[in-house]
């Protein structure tokens, strides 16, 4: 704490900007790196193979995703609540909006859990070998790889989309372990109006998680 | 105000009473962290010379009786197992293997932690002014990752499979697919060692921006930054951005090997192309992460070597920015030859012979800057100028394979290996020697002994170049990189005589390396007791005692009033001029 | 008023539910638009991403406060995008 303190008398700071808040930043500059790295590659593959992949809404379930979707931007919504009130002191605020926010993320990511538990049971896997996909209409109808039940799309489908997704998963997942942290700090009375960079950062990461998931949403679920 | 001064003290206060274990083993000291880096990286830097060795031995005396090639015995041999040496013979598998580690091991164990895990740890918060890193945790987490990396790095030799033998490149579809590369655990520990390095490096990154931005002391303006510290901000905004692209990479390759995905396999429909173009993009801006640090010292070197400014430093900088700039769209001259399409190599070939310029701006400067100069031939110095001299001969062969008709015969030929060489070893490993024997009195509070540095060094230089530079005839000559027998091709057998002639060098270079060993490790007890300032340079570190204690300055306020290369200003009582030295009336240089 | 700790502007709270229900209805019509629509492909996915990337803006500027930063850290922010795009536009490049 010192030397972040220190850090604020520096006569010679160019950006204006607090350690911990320039430190996220510049930890979600590489976050963009990572995920432009999986997406892109998403896109040459589709771009250079269209036909192992299929059109919106055949294989994926975007009713449930985009509920998922409109979810995660609610929690974004309790997030930066979360951080308006300790801006302004008031403590309580603050624990109720990061809890909010904490239970909505293990929502995100439960209905994700248990779309990729259906996927897989319509044949919709990562395995190059076991993909059958057939869909969730003639999944409904009969079992995946019956008689007479197209497959749609080939592996590369089932490889990237749960790459995309399941790393998106995992950072909202490790987001929300930091959030119950950020919980617990706040209940230790950790944080107020002239100390919030806690809050504020884990802000900053748990908007991105969800800006990232918007982007992905709408090529992976929409295109 | 008062709350920092508390904190000052109770920080210094609680100091005294840190146990062993905190204080030297899981240190948030950038100091601390700095030296295990070196300890770290010297180690890997002995192995991957090692491995060297062991493949320079093969070349030299393959067994190959039908084209009149006895072959010798691999000294040591005996000791591995049935699986690489078998009657003394190593195995084709084996040979793949070490040439992979080879690469792998030196780029991202030695070279990389050399320049960045050791000196943008030790030296940002002493050049800028700061008492520590803005995140002396993080930092902390950085070296405990890196180092079970290296350690799962060197376990895949023993797995079953043995290592990675799919070139440090691991092109698809030979590194997704242990049918044909015969490596199953060795190329998965590859990648999740690399994958945990690379996180440590990113952490790094964060870190050294955030300080260098944030922390700079009153007065230390962006231009006023010493040359090192510029290099390593540019070097750490390329790590932030390249490395998780071949995290990504790697993951994909990862999940290929263990979970049968397709991402590279074209049987699935992936496409061996992909990877060569995630690598890549990370593969080059590595290489410039791999020469900017150097770089930077060499400037700060040669200035004190010669006592002189920095000739036009402002260019300098501009000259970094513009590297780490135009760095991001070079990727593809690595890929000349690999099937892409063609116009792209076109628009690569351009921008590679574009990024010379920069370089060439940075080579007339250090010759400008040692021009006239009062020069003082430190070790130091030595290893600097080399640097220049070095790495202009790494930078000409550049051009040559940058020219994408020209890479069509020289592509993974001993010319390429040659021009690495010369950058890496000839360009970075001298940097690396000159920054530590020139910081190494400001780290341990002794000097080196400067008669053993000038053997080292001069047989270093020879050494190296009996080595490399040969490799660049016998790569117009046709050999290949990656070939575990030269004399089984008559086109190259008729060379054999210069391959032996380079193995004999390169031994001589590895066993001269000893004496640096020696010299470092033996002025780190009995080394002469250092000043302050030994050097006479000017920059921030050498105001602060030799080794600096916690928090390096103490409750001393810093205030810097000058740039860093105010050496032989007129008018000034000494041929240097602290940064932190207010003397009214000596001019600034007109530069700036 | 927020009053910041640091270099970033005072500013009024940005209407946060406003720009909430901003981000539902784009979303909604971005469902809207995939389903319904007989769009030649390449308009629908320069809708969409458009679409997609307005609402990462909205998220950025007002949630992520980056509309009430100092200008440099801006910049920086936006550095990596130039990259991404570079990437995936001359790897695709290979492809066409």
């Amino acid at each position: 704490m010192t030397i972040a303190a220190a850090a604020m008398d520096r006569g010679t700071s160019s950006f204006g900007v607090y350690n911990v808040k320039l430190g996220m930043w510049v930890f979600l500059l590489s976050e963009v790196m990572f995920f432009t790295g999986l997406i892109g590659t998403y896109i040459i593959l589709r771009f250079a193979n269209p036909e192992q992949f299929a059109r919106p809404g055949e294989v994926l379930n975007v009713p449930l995703t985009a509920a998922n979707t409109f979810f995660l931007i609610c929690s974004s919504v309790t997030m930066v609540k979360a951080y308006a009130e300790i801006e302004r002191g008031n403590q309580q605020g603050l624990k109720r909006y990061l809890v909010a926010t904490a239970l909505i993320g293990m929502l995100f990511v439960g209905i994700q859990g248990v779309e990729y538990w259906k996927l897989a049971h319509e044949g919709f896997v990562p395995v190059a070998a076991l993909y059958k996909a057939v869909g969730r209409h003639a999944a409904e109808a009969g079992e995946a790889g019956a008689v007479g039940a197209a497959v749609l799309g080939g592996p590369l489908y089932g490889t990237t989309f749960y790459t995309m997704t399941g790393f998106h998963g995992a950072h909202v997942t490790i987001g929300v372990l930091c959030l119950w942290f950020t919980v617990y700090q706040a209940y230790r009375g950790r944080y107020s109006a002239q100390n919030v960079a806690g809050v504020e950062a884990m802000g900053l990461y748990w908007h991105f998680v969800d800006l990232v998931w918007i982007i992905l949403f709408t090529i992976v679920y929409l295109i | 105000m008062s709350t920092v001064a508390t904190a000052h003290e109770t920080a210094a206060h609680t100091h005294e009473e840190i146990p062993f274990l905190r204080k030297y083993i899981f240190s948030t000291d950038h100091k601390v962290i700095g030296i295990q880096f070196l300890f770290m990286s010297l180690f890997f830097l002995l192995v991957g010379g090692l491995l060297a060795m062991a493949m320079r031995w093969q070349l030299a005396f393959p067994a190959n009786p039908n084209a009149g090639f006895e072959g010798r015995p691999l000294p040591g041999g005996g000791l591995l197992p049935e699986t690489m040496v078998a009657g003394g013979v190593m195995l084709p598998e084996f040979y793949n293997a070490l040439v992979t580690m080879h690469g792998t091991i030196m780029v991202f164990f030695a070279i990389m932690p050399l320049l960045i895990g050791v000196w943008a740890n030790y030296l940002i918060p002493l050049q800028i002014g700061a008492p520590d890193m803005a995140f002396p945790r993080l930092n902390m987490a950085s070296f405990w990752m890196a180092m079970p990396a290296g350690m799962m790095m060197l376990a895949s030799f023993a797995v079953v499979g043995g290592a990675a033998n799919a070139g440090w490149t691991a092109y698809a579809p030979l590194s997704v697919m242990p049918e044909y590369s015969g490596v199953h655990l060795g190329q998965q520990l590859w990648e999740l060692s690399l994958v945990i390095l690379g996180f440590s490096s990113l952490m790094g990154a964060v870190n050294y921006i955030t300080t260098i931005v944030n922390m700079r002391a009153p007065g230390m303006t962006w231009f006023r930054l010493p040359l090192s510290t510029w290099a390593l901000f540019i070097t750490s905004i390329l790590l932030l951005l390249a490395i998780p692209v071949l995290a990504g990479g790697l993951i994909m390759q990862f999940f290929d090997q263990t979970i049968g995905t397709g991402f590279f396999k074209p049987d699935d429909g992936g496409q061996p192309l992909l990877w060569q173009h995630l690598f890549w993009f990370f593969g080059h801006p590595e290489v410039y992460i791999l020469i900017l640090p150097a770089m930077g010292f060499v400037s700060d070197i040669l200035a004190n070597g010669a006592r002189k400014p920095v000739f036009g430093y402002a260019a300098m900088v501009w000259a970094i920015v513009g590297i780490g700039f135009i760095g991001w769209i070079v990727w593809g001259h690595h890929m000349f030859m690999s099937g892409m399409n063609p116009m792209l190599g076109g628009f690569f070939m351009v921008t590679t012979l574009m990024i010379a310029v920069p370089s060439a701006i940075k080579t007339f400067n250090w010759l400008g800057t040692i021009w006239g100069g009062n020069i003082r031939f430190h070790t130091p110095f030595l290893h600097a100028i080399s640097f220049v001299a070095l790495f202009v001969i790494g930078g000409l062969s550049g051009v040559f394979v940058a020219s994408a008709p020209v890479d069509i015969p020289l592509h993974d030929t001993y010319f390429v290996v040659a021009h690495i060489h010369y950058v890496l070893v000839g360009g970075s490993l001298f940097g690396i020697f000159g920054a530590i024997t020139f910081w190494f009195p400001k780290m341990f509070g002794r000097m080196m002994n400067e008669p053993l540095g000038k053997i080292h060094w001069a047989l270093t230089f020879v050494f190296f170049n009996l080595t490399f530079f040969p490799m660049h005839m016998l790569g117009s000559g046709g050999m290949m990189r990656r070939l575990y027998d030269p004399t089984q091709y008559p086109h190259i057998a008729q060379y054999q005589d210069t391959n032996i002639f380079i193995t004999y060098s390169a031994l001589l270079l590895f066993a001269s390396q000893f004496i640096f060993m020696f010299n470092f490790f033996w002025s780190l007890f009995r080394g002469r007791k250092a000043s302050e300032n030994p050097w006479e340079a000017n920059s921030l570190e050498w105001t602060a005692p030799s080794p600096p204690p916690h928090g390096n300055w103490g409750d001393r306020k810093l205030k810097v009033y000058r740039g860093p290369y105010e050496y032989s200003a007129p008018g000034a009582s000494a041929d240097y001029l602290l940064q932190t030295d207010p003397a009214q009336g000596v001019p600034a240089p007109a530069s700036h | 008023m927020t009053e910041p700790i640091d270099g970033a502007a005072a500013h009024p709270s940005p209407n946060y539910i406003l720009i909430w229900v901003v981000l539902a209805v784009l979303t909604a019509g971005e469902v809207a638009i995939a389903f319904v629509s007989h769009l030649p492909q390449v308009a629908l996915i320069l809708i969409l991403v458009g679409l997609a990337i307005w609402k990462a803006v909205l998220v950025a500027l007002y949630y992520m406060h980056l509309k009430f930063e100092p200008q440099r850290l801006k910049i920086i922010a936006l550095a990596p995008l130039p990259l991404a795009v570079i990437l995936v536009v001359i790897v695709l490049s290979e492809h066409w």
